[in-house]
């Protein structure tokens, strides 16, 4: 199957790979799995205040599309407040990154791990 | 279909795997093509239908995952949607480690020990697990079921990880 461009571009350079401390209050950490695949992803927020994300940070042991889904959500995070991140579909991430139709859970995956993190993030507020 | 049925077996989780093989090879022998050779279409189609259902259910029977999946469904257990996501958080940590884990053994000093520890870690917890589900789908009522579905999907994870054990036992010890 061929991947298209922009998934080999974030699939070889993938942004903001890493992590935060969970335990920081400001940070948001959302994990998710896909069982079909075995895929696993975490995406982790730093959230200020105010509730705009300042910093996002992933790590997916996935195949290329699903590295790329998440990747292209930290990049599509940043900045933005938690309600219009939480409104991020998975329809958006697979257009841009012309996933085939048997590679869009991957960017269901990467939706469902904005929302863990947000969840996480309003829990850890209390 | 019931695969246990076309096997002539109880539904259990316990299946002999060399009377599961024999079984096999008996059943396809009965459609084999060189006995259709002279049937008419219909028939030689049928018979390869049934031959790919043979095999099908093998297939099923023989792998433990799928064996599982396959009794869950027999008994009308809620199986989630493979593509629905999976959110438990601690296990999914902890999975994180054990791909965490996998990815440092080829920077370890002794390679070979960090690969053997890995192995090891990994179908110790597999097994583990595998026999809470054998317990649970033993118990045979609506919760256990539902706590065998949930195990089974942690399973394959697993599966996934040893997937990878392989792929890396293949990249390091190959020469």
């Amino acid at each position: 199957m061929a991947y298209s461009e922009k998934v080999i571009d974030h699939y070889e350079n993938p942004r903001n790979v890493g992590s935060m401390d969970k335990n920081d209050p400001s940070v948001a950490t959302g994990m998710v799995g896909a069982p079909a695949c075995g895929d696993v992803m975490r995406l982790q927020l730093k959230i200020s205040k105010d509730g705009i994300i300042e910093d996002a940070k992933f790590k997916t042991y996935g195949c290329g599309s699903a590295i790329a889904s998440s990747s292209l959500v930290t990049e599509w995070v940043k900045g933005k407040s938690i309600e219009e991140a939480g409104k991020i579909k998975n329809t958006a991430i697979a257009e841009e990154l012309a996933l085939p139709p048997v590679k869009i859970h991957c960017s269901i995956l990467a939706e469902d791990a904005i929302k863990a993190a947000i969840e996480d993030y309003k829990s850890k507020q209390g | 279909m019931n695969y246990f049925q076309l096997f002539d077996i109880e539904v259990s989780f316990d299946v002999d795997l060399n009377h599961l093989s024999q079984t096999y090879q008996t059943l396809q022998k009965t459609v084999h093509p060189d006995r259709f050779a002279h049937a008419s279409s219909q028939d030689q189609l049928l018979a390869v239908q049934k031959s790919a259902e043979i095999n099908d259910a093998y297939q099923t029977l023989k792998q433990p995952l799928k064996r599982a999946e396959h009794i869950l469904t027999l008994r009308g257990a809620e199986m989630p949607n493979e593509q629905q996501s999976f959110s438990d958080t601690s296990f999914l940590m902890q999975q994180m480690e054990l791909r965490e884990m996998l990815a440092e053994v080829k920077f370890a000093d002794d390679i070979e020990a960090a690969f053997e520890h890995a192995q090891q870690t990994l179908t110790q917890e597999y097994q583990q697990l595998l026999d809470v589900m054998h317990k649970q789908l033993f118990e045979n009522n609506t919760a256990a079921n539902a706590l065998a579905c949930d195990n089974l999907r942690k399973l394959k994870f697993y599966q996934k990880l040893n997937i990878e054990v392989d792929r890396l036992e293949d990249s390091l010890f190959d020469d």
